[in-house]
């Protein structure tokens, strides 16, 4: 019997100490639950696809350092908080002058405060699933809590921007807990970018509590370079009558995990997740989405799609649970997939466990190349070949991309797909 | 000098051929798996050296495997060193010498099935007079096989007769070492069937375990070896939908199906082992691993299955299409009642061009049971235009059930095309007051239901398989409703 490589000791060692106590702490508990974790393998069936594909060096577990430079200074019309390496700069970010809305970074939290979050951050994740969240949980220097009061309802979509400077090795561990009051409600925009070429680990935990009848809406876009191994959870925990819409874009690197886990908890909550992933060259990405119907007479609705172009790994699993009381439920996944090259993998698996009798539920999935006499077609009617492959490429992300309701993002995911096909769909005579 | 040395030897040769004897009659291996214990077992049976050989290097591998947990099923952990490994035929007077011996629940629901009263006393294990209705038919039976050149023996039989064969074939579908109860069959097992298709033959009769003289007693650890060379069709049923009465618990089966160019091999079971009672307890627990190799162009490998019996059911019969244009199937109905679990499924792996394959699952669960179909779809980048459908359906009945579908799809020929369906509901209200309005009662309105659901698997059966199997589902979900 082979044994696991284990996770190294040299990644239980955070540099900052700064946090208030409580959360001090809190990082020294996850870190003693780190000690002989063993890395995922390819037996290790959550990470089945993805594990070959991580590779974390010795020198990748130094913090990359606080405080640096802001590589990118992004116009986002709205308010915004900009993370670097993990910590916040308050220098570059907008805050909104809104009463309704309480914005603090982890450092400046009063240890009252600290202490109630220590006991409810990483509540909202099965610990079991997200090993890495426990990473992240052993070594986040610093982090962002949205406290939104009840009814309050915030004009415009909050921007996250997530940097991650690599000039050197090391990681990040960028975290952010959200609190939204009853009926109220937001748009959370996480942008992740990277500047610098060295290999970094960027490994991030979001978390959503939505009370009675919040509304909330998340947003991820994910376009760090290839430098950047990058491994995020986004635990959210749905009380009655709340609705979560997410809306993550995301473009391959070396490797990209995003694990996104809703738990509906109260009755008549609502949930609707949305993905778009492209991948090209050698670049790999794996989403990885669960989610828990506890109460009865909730709706879930699921589509994601992936692209995979050269030679290129897209991976999908999608898990819907169904628990013992929650009859009426409806739960609807789908995940399309697009394989334009023969050297490309594309690995789905949509599982469903029900324990309810009294559910509608249906899964989906497909892989396949274009159609081809949709392509004749347009050809036919005088349209490039090249031309073809695009506009129906596009027709079929853009079915997603159309959704986001932040136009700031719609554009700025277009330029990428844009540049994605210009790369992609190579002249033909 | 030299007659005393024949006299000698004859009366050695005498002995040992007494002590042989005793040791197949009489013996039941203590319980206990070891080397020795193997190579006992291929003496008694009096095979070949490379099976000798082939059984100890697969009881090598699986010493050095673990018992699989993945699939969803739950039982206690197996001590394989209480099992006996060998048990010589029952003898006449150890059976039940009549059916009023025999539990009468099995005799009701025998009834409820409507087997012919001779069927029932076999069936049962009742010691029957050897000059028994199915001789006759046996006998018939293997004139016309013969005539037509098909080979259809237990296997213990064609290790001896046809070594080439079952040397050149057994475990090229499933090696030894594929997985650990497979390894433990591949060292232990007991007996089974062989089948041999010659080419260009249409085999002239569907193929039944039951019509098997020796069936009666295969044991615990089956293996069968289907090979259907270049444009032969075969017809296969396993199983039978009465109970059976059945002492091992343990149940580790292999079933290789081979089919050539042309060729085609269609695999129909009904299974249904004891499930254990209305509180969980008992049962066989029954793990299988089933797999056929398309390995000429255009052939075909058609798997059915009705599952309805067995406390654990842990079995994925699977194609691998290897061969260009071939063609795999599976088609199954999944039944689990009371504390029954089942993790049930298919694999398809699509190596050739033009490759296709339909996968059709239907599972119901009642009671308390736990029902999953667990399959995976491969395309490996020679699997050019390759097509798969799948459709996994589930229904509940009740409210303490658990239906659950893991399906693994992996692509990489980007011309290869897959589609995955699944959905889950129940019976539904409006279904059930419509039967009911129109006077029927509410168990057979179920079961009327039921059958509607898998009509799509059952038509693939042999006619007078798919009326028994129909029944078969109605007797089995009896008590579900009300």
């Amino acid at each position: 019997m082979k044994t696991a490589p284990m996770l190294s000791s040299a990644f239980l060692h955070p540099a900052g100490q700064t946090l208030p106590e409580p959360l001090l702490a809190l990082r020294r508990e996850r870190a003693g639950r780190l000690v002989d974790m063993p890395l995922p393998t390819r037996k290790t069936e959550n990470w089945k696809y993805s594990s070959r594909h991580l590779k974390l060096a010795d020198d990748m577990a130094i913090s990359l350092p606080v405080g640096g430079k802001t590589g990118h200074s992004l116009a986002v019309p709205g308010y915004k908080v900009v993370f670097v390496n993990g910590v916040m700069i308050p220098e570059a970010s907008e805050f909104p002058d809104f009463d309704g809305l309480s914005i603090r970074s982890f450092n400046d939290l009063p240890e009252e405060d600290a202490g109630k979050l220590a006991d409810r951050l990483g509540s909202t994740l099965d610990p079991k699933q997200v090993q890495f969240a426990h990473l992240n949980g052993a070594r986040f220097e610093d982090g962002l809590l949205i406290q939104l009061k009840p009814g309050a309802v915030l004009d415009q979509p909050l921007f996250v921007i997530h940097e991650t400077v690599g000039d050197a090795s090391g990681s990040a561990y960028p975290r952010v807990f959200v609190d939204a009051g009853a009926n109220s409600q937001m748009t959370l925009v996480e942008e992740y970018i990277s500047d610098g070429d060295a290999p970094v680990l960027v490994d991030t935990v979001t978390e959503f509590n939505l009370a009675d009848g919040a509304n909330l809406t998340s947003i991820r876009l994910n376009m760090e370079g290839e430098n950047v191994q990058h491994i995020g959870a986004t635990g959210v925990v749905q009380q009655r009558n709340s609705r979560f819409e997410s809306h993550c874009v995301g473009f391959g690197g070396p490797l990209r995990r995003h694990d996104l886990q809703v738990r509906l908890e109260g009755e008549g909550a609502e949930t609707k997740l949305n993905g778009v992933v492209v991948t090209q060259g050698k670049q790999h990405y794996d989403n990885h989405t669960s989610i828990d119907h506890v109460a009865a007479h909730c709706n879930s609705e699921e589509t994601y799609r992936n692209i995979a172009a050269d030679e290129s790994h897209a991976v999908f699993n999608g898990r819907i649970h169904i628990h013992q009381d929650a009859q009426q439920s409806n739960a609807d996944m789908n995940n399309k997939n697009l394989l334009l090259s023969s050297k490309a993998e594309i690995d789905t698996k949509p599982e469903l466990e029900i324990y309810a009798d009294d559910v509608k539920c249906a899964h989906g999935a497909t892989i396949g190349q274009l159609d081809r006499i949709a392509l004749f077609y347009l050809v036919s009617r005088g349209i490039g070949r090249r031309q073809a492959n695009v506009l129906l490429t596009m027709a079929f992300i853009n079915e997603l991309v159309e959704q986001i309701p932040v136009e700031a993002v719609r554009e700025t995911a277009q330029t990428r797909l844009n540049e994605f096909f210009e790369q992609t769909f190579i002249e033909e005579n | 000098m030299a007659t005393t040395d024949t006299e000698v030897k004859e009366l050695i040769k005498r002995e040992y051929e007494h002590g042989f004897v005793t040791e197949i009659e009489a013996d039941t291996f203590e319980p206990g798996l070891n080397e020795d214990v193997i190579r006992r077992l291929s003496k008694v049976k009096q095979e070949p050296e490379f099976m000798l050989e082939w059984r100890l290097k697969a009881y090598r591998r699986w010493l050095e495997m673990d018992d699989p947990t993945w699939a969803h099923v739950d039982y206690p952990e197996i001590d394989y060193n209480a099992i006996s490994y060998y048990s010589a035929p029952k003898k006449q007077e150890d059976m039940p010498q009549s059916l009023d011996e025999v539990d009468p629940e099995l005799l009701r629901t025998y009834e409820k099935l409507g087997i012919p009263l001779h069927e029932r006393e076999k069936l049962a294990g009742v010691a029957v007079d050897a000059v028994f209705d199915s001789v006759s038919v046996a006998t018939t039976f293997k004139e016309q096989l013969a005539e037509a050149g098909v080979i259809f023996c237990p296997i213990s039989e064609a290790v001896q007769k046809y070594p080439e064969l079952v040397e050149k074939y057994l475990g090229s579908v499933v090696p030894a070492g594929d997985n650990f109860f497979a390894a433990l069959n591949s060292a232990v097992f007991s007996d089974g069937s062989f089948v041999y298709i010659p080419k260009g033959v249409r085999c002239p009769l569907e193929l039944s375990t039951y019509f098997r003289i020796n069936a009666a007693n295969t044991g615990q650890f089956e293996r069968t070896l289907i090979v259907a060379d270049e444009g032969s069709y075969v017809s296969y049923l396993e199983g039978c939908t009465a109970p059976m009465r059945d002492e091992n618990q343990l149940h580790a089966a292999v079933v290789e199906l081979v089919a050539l160019g042309d060729a085609q091999i269609k695999y129909s079971t009904v299974q249904n082992w004891y499930p254990g009672d209305e509180h969980g307890k008992g049962g066989i627990y029954n793990f299988v691993t089933k797999r056929g190799a398309c390995l000429g162009k255009n052939s075909k490998i058609s798997w059915t299955q009705v599952e309805t019996g067995s406390a654990v059911t842990w079995k994925y019969p699977s194609c691998i299409l290897k061969g260009e244009n071939s063609v795999g199937e599976f088609y199954s109905v999944a039944l689990t009642h009371n504390y029954q679990q089942a993790d049930t499924g298919t694999k398809m792996i699509h190596l050739g061009k033009n490759t296709r394959s339909t996968i059709i699952s239907k599972g119901i669960s009642a009671g308390r049971s736990s029902n999953a179909y667990r399959g995976l779809v491969k395309f490996q980048p020679g699997a050019e235009g390759a097509r798969n459908y799948t459709q996994c359906d589930s229904l509940l009945i009740g409210d303490r059930c658990g239906a659950h579908t893991f399906p693994y799809i992996e692509s990489k020929n980007k011309s290869a095309i897959v589609e995955h369906e699944a959905t889950t509901s129940k019976v539904s209200d409006e279904q059930m007051f419509l039967c009911r309005q129109r006077g029927i009662d509410p168990e057979q309105a179920v079961s009327m239901i039921v059958n509607g659901f898998c009509k799509e698997v059952f038509k693939e059966l042999p006619m007078e398989f798919a009326v028994e199997a129909g029944k078969l589902l109605e007797v089995s979900l009896e008590g579900s409703v009300g």
